[in-house]
């Protein structure tokens, strides 16, 4: 790793600017104090609302429920292939069992990406929802891979009551240090061509975010 | 297009604009303005937010030194690789050298302001290296072989026509002139290339110092494709594009989207701190970052041109500026147009190559007023007009030597009491002659300037003399 | 009485004449004194805006002393002038030295038309009647280089008979610029097409601004278009009827 010492980028920053090695750095300037969260059932309304509003499909469920809606997804999406994120409340709701008994192939969410690219389907929990925006924060691990959330044609996330935050303040101060943070809000869009949206570009088509109480 | 230019015509493109640019960019320009009234309608704290954001920026380019130091420590900590380019010409050696030690067959790029300003598409080119824009509108006019109308949007002069006959011609494919359809086919492209790149290519929004985080932002999520599919992830990112921490995000990321396109928020944000760190995470095996300077560290010698740095490319001073709207982005002849491109390209250029920038504007400030960084555009165009004319410490004059002349000749007459007078009494009646119901059709050149647009309004003076003879 | 000092600006000395002239009666009428000082021209702006700032700090420097002889207030009918006396002025002066003094002096000082008589007289009734429909164009100075976005609307309401009606994208630069309008003469003539066409659509008989430059450009536009639609001064309305002396 080259040194400050001989790296001229820097050193050409450090004249133009007259500052010296070392020379200390005033504290940041301030930024906006956070926002006070409203109550739960009212913060959970406006992530459903707001990730409908940018053409996500956002309901609260439950596990009476659960069947039914991923009966219903399977086969209006056309579901053959899924991949899943295992993670504790995945595995308590039996989603991966729920899919097979409707005749979707399991894909390991480990699978080499070619591969995972065949799946329709990439479940995943959320790990954070933002209020505001809308937005589900998603992090990164061996057995929550970023694939899941990005290469199938669409994306059902389930959601805990304990994963909404407040604002961004509250998300960074959890995820700061996490060597991997996804922000998404709603499925893929572009309006390239003539200013005409579109939605599923790159990222998932479809996008179903599934609030558990 | 996104060449390095030697001298930009802006002067010669103006006279000679396309009819389809206008019509399209004031399209766009009007929609992403529209949906910006809407959220900041919703923002009580918006002026705050732009004060904070502008305060960050600048404090962050004042103490750059150490902050790139504690970017580059905190980069090299979670297992990622910095090299620091002083030039276009060495930062493409180092991105063409990581592909070739890769045996880079395809390289997928996201959208970068940074890699079409070192001019990288083209070395790949060279190298026999494919190097695919991956961005809907990047894909369609790399294929078409053209530069972008627009930061945001950059083949949105484009019609679906159009790019319906290019797929067809370039991909091979049936393309009906149907924006969904044409973009289905898009995806199906690019995702056979999503898949087997070896490389993915990317610049970044923000750099954070804090943790070596660099954050992307896309609504497509071929930025997500770019640096998560393939092994080896290379960012190219300016100097002037490190934020000291994520609580800077907090007011930077509130303001990005909803300046550029009136989203609250795109709709994929990535943070993503080195290559992945374990075995069967996925993500990319290796990481650089190379730093971009290329002039920016020259530019913040100067106390009043280095605002220009805190610029976060979100496009609002395009969607507002009159001139742009009625020229589009090629008139201004690099990768960067508009309010901004007028102000940085004289700065790294040189007022040499881009002399005719800095006069592209009418100073109506309304740039000035939405840039959610607070750039004083209008404060900067006036400085680097006066490093044309007159020269200054940063350069020498690079007007010609006769403008300089009949400035001062200009100077007189206007300035020295008795000469302005006489002219004001002379004028009326010299012009008398050419004008009629008050306006003059046509004068001689160089004044034909302004009577080949609108007649002139008839000279009348007097105030003087009738002040005089009122006092009597 | 309050008296102020005329700055009666280069650009409505050799063309309207006639907005000066009315500009005396309108303060008179209000019991303010002018007073003109003559060795007056041009503030430097133009030289200002092309670059050549060693020229228009010899002539900001005359404006100074021509000016700053009195400790009267300065009152102007252009608002592109005023702003490059507040905002500029002082920039041209080492801070410290008794030009930057004077500059800073005067640019507490030195008003703009509608601002002087709204924010300084506190009069918005001069009398004034022109039953016309009217709209506004916002200058580009007047409104973001001195934030008057309501003095002249404020003004044209309280005028008898006036139907004010909304300009469409008023507060878009009509193309003058100064030397813009000759260094790119296309660029100007798109954006004064825009300008002219919205007035047309906005119904109006008259277009009103509070900047010569403004005038020079839509004017002659309007003529060029066989528009019967006046571009007139602010002073001009003011002015009419009971206005004037």
């Amino acid at each position: 790793m080259k040194t400050s010492a001989s790296n001229p980028v820097i050193e050409n920053v450090r004249r133009s600017l007259g500052r010296q090695p070392g020379q200390a750095t005033p504290a940041r300037p301030p930024i906006l104090p956070a926002r006070q969260p409203g109550d739960q059932e009212a913060e959970l309304d406006l992530l459903l609302k707001e990730i409908n509003a940018v053409a996500g499909v956002a309901q609260r469920m439950d596990p009476t429920r659960l069947e039914a809606a991923l009966a219903d997804l399977v086969q209006s999406q056309n579901v053959r292939r899924a991949c899943l994120w295992q993670t504790p409340f995945i595995q308590e709701l039996q989603l991966t069992a729920l899919l097979q008994r409707l005749g979707v192939e399991i894909i390991p969410a480990q699978a080499e990406k070619h591969v995972l690219a065949t799946c329709d389907l990439g479940v995943t929990e959320v790990d954070f929802a933002l209020p505001q925006t809308g937005t589900l924060a998603l992090l990164s691990a061996p057995e929550k891979p970023r694939t899941v959330s990005l290469v199938p044609r669409v994306h059902l996330a389930v959601l805990r009551p304990q994963a909404l935050g407040a604002d961004l303040h509250q998300v960074f101060a959890e995820a700061s240090r996490q060597p991997y943070l996804i922000f998404i809000t709603g499925p893929s869009r572009t309006s390239d061509i003539e200013l005409t949206l579109t939605i599923g570009v790159h990222g998932p088509q479809g996008l179903y975010v599934w609030a558990f109480a | 297009m996104s060449e390095t230019p030697s001298y930009i015509e802006f002067a010669e493109y103006s006279e000679h604009v396309p009819t389809n640019i206008p019509a399209a960019v004031q399209q766009a320009t009007a929609r992403f303005l529209g949906n910006r009234q809407l959220r900041i309608g919703e923002m009580p704290q918006w002026e705050e937010l732009r004060q904070a954001a502008s305060d960050i920026r600048l404090h962050t380019l004042l103490n750059l030194d150490s902050y790139l130091e504690k970017l580059e420590q905190q980069v090299t900590q979670a297992g990622g690789t910095v090299h620091w380019a002083e030039d276009a010409e060495a930062a493409r050696q180092i991105v063409l050298g990581l592909a070739r030690q890769h045996n880079v067959k395809t390289a997928v790029k996201v959208k970068s302001m940074a890699t079409e300003e070192i001019n990288l598409n083209h070395a790949f080119e060279q190298a026999g290296i494919e190097a695919i824009e991956t961005d809907l509108g990047e894909f369609i006019i790399q294929l078409a072989g053209m530069g972008p109308s627009h930061i945001i949007v950059p083949a949105v002069h484009m019609k679906k026509e159009e790019i319906a006959q290019l797929f067809q011609e370039k991909l091979g494919v049936d393309a009906p002139p149907d924006p969904i359809k044409l973009t289905a086919i898009a995806r199906t492209a690019l995702r056979e290339k999503f898949l087997n790149a070896e490389m993915g290519i990317s610049g970044a929004n923000f750099l954070v110092a804090e943790t070596g985080t660099l954050v992307i932002v896309t609504n497509e999520g071929n930025g997500r494709m770019c640096t998560t599919l393939p092994d080896l992830h290379v960012a190219v990112v300016g100097i002037d594009k490190v934020v000291p921490d994520w609580e800077s995000l907090t007011v930077l990321l509130k303001l990005l989207a909803r300046s550029a396109t009136g989203q609250k928020i795109t709709t994929y944000t990535s943070f993503m701190t080195g290559p992945r760190r374990q075995e069967g995470e996925s993500g990319p095996k290796e990481f650089h970052l190379v730093m971009l300077d290329n002039g920016r560290s020259k530019i913040l010698q100067d106390p009043v041109g280095r605002d220009v740095l805190k610029c976060i490319r979100c496009g609002c001073c395009l969607n507002v500026c009159p001139v742009y709207k009625n020229v589009g982005g090629y008139a201004y002849g690099w990768f960067i147009s508009g309010p901004i491109g007028a102000i940085f390209s004289p700065q790294v250029l040189g007022t040499e190559a881009a002399r005719e920038l800095p006069f592209a504007s009418s100073l109506c400030g309304a740039c000035v007023d939405v840039c959610p960084v607070k750039i004083p555009i209008t404060q900067i165009l006036l400085h680097l007009r006066r490093r044309v004319v007159e020269g200054d410490s940063i350069a020498p004059a690079s007007a010609a030597p006769m403008v300089r002349s009949g400035a001062k000749l200009g100077a007189l007459a206007f300035g020295v009491p008795w000469l302005y007078k006489l002219g004001t009494q002379l004028l009326p009646v010299l012009m008398a002659p050419l004008a009629k119901a008050g306006w003059i059709k046509a004068l001689p050149a160089p004044a034909n300037r302004w009577t080949r647009v609108r007649p002139f309004p008839a000279f009348a003076g007097g105030f003087r003399q009738w002040w005089h003879r009122r006092k009597k | 009485m309050q008296k102020v000092q005329l700055f009666i600006t280069c650009l409505t000395e050799q063309f309207y004449p006639g907005v000066l002239k009315k500009m005396v009666g309108i303060l008179e009428k209000l019991d303010v004194e002018p007073v003109f000082p003559e060795n007056q021209t041009c503030c430097g702006q133009p030289f200002f805006n092309s670059g050549f700032q060693s020229e228009a700090r010899k002539m900001a420097s005359a404006w100074l002393k021509t000016f700053g002889r009195s400790d009267l207030p300065v009152v102007s009918p252009s608002g592109s002038c005023v702003d490059m006396v507040h905002h500029h002025y002082p920039e041209l002066f080492s801070a410290g030295s008794a030009e930057h003094t004077l500059a800073v002096d005067l640019a507490g000082r030195t008003f703009e038309l509608t601002d002087f008589l709204v924010n300084q007289l506190k009069v918005v009734d001069v009398g004034a009647s022109y039953p016309h429909k009217v709209t506004y164009h916002a200058s580009c100075h007047q409104l973001r280089g001195l934030g008057l976005k309501s003095e002249p609307k404020q003004l044209l309401r309280a005028v008898r008979g006036l139907e004010l009606v909304d300009l469409p994208e008023e507060d878009v630069c009509c193309g003058f610029g100064g030397v813009f309008s000759v260094v790119y003469p296309e660029v100007s003539r798109s954006m004064m097409e825009n300008k002219v066409k919205n007035i047309q659509r906005s119904g109006a008989e008259a277009v009103v601004a509070c900047d010569a430059g403004c005038l020079m450009n839509i004017g002659g536009g309007l003529n060029k278009a066989g528009s019967p639609i006046k571009a007139l001064h602010i002073i001009d309305i003011l002015a009419e009827k009971g206005g004037d002396r």
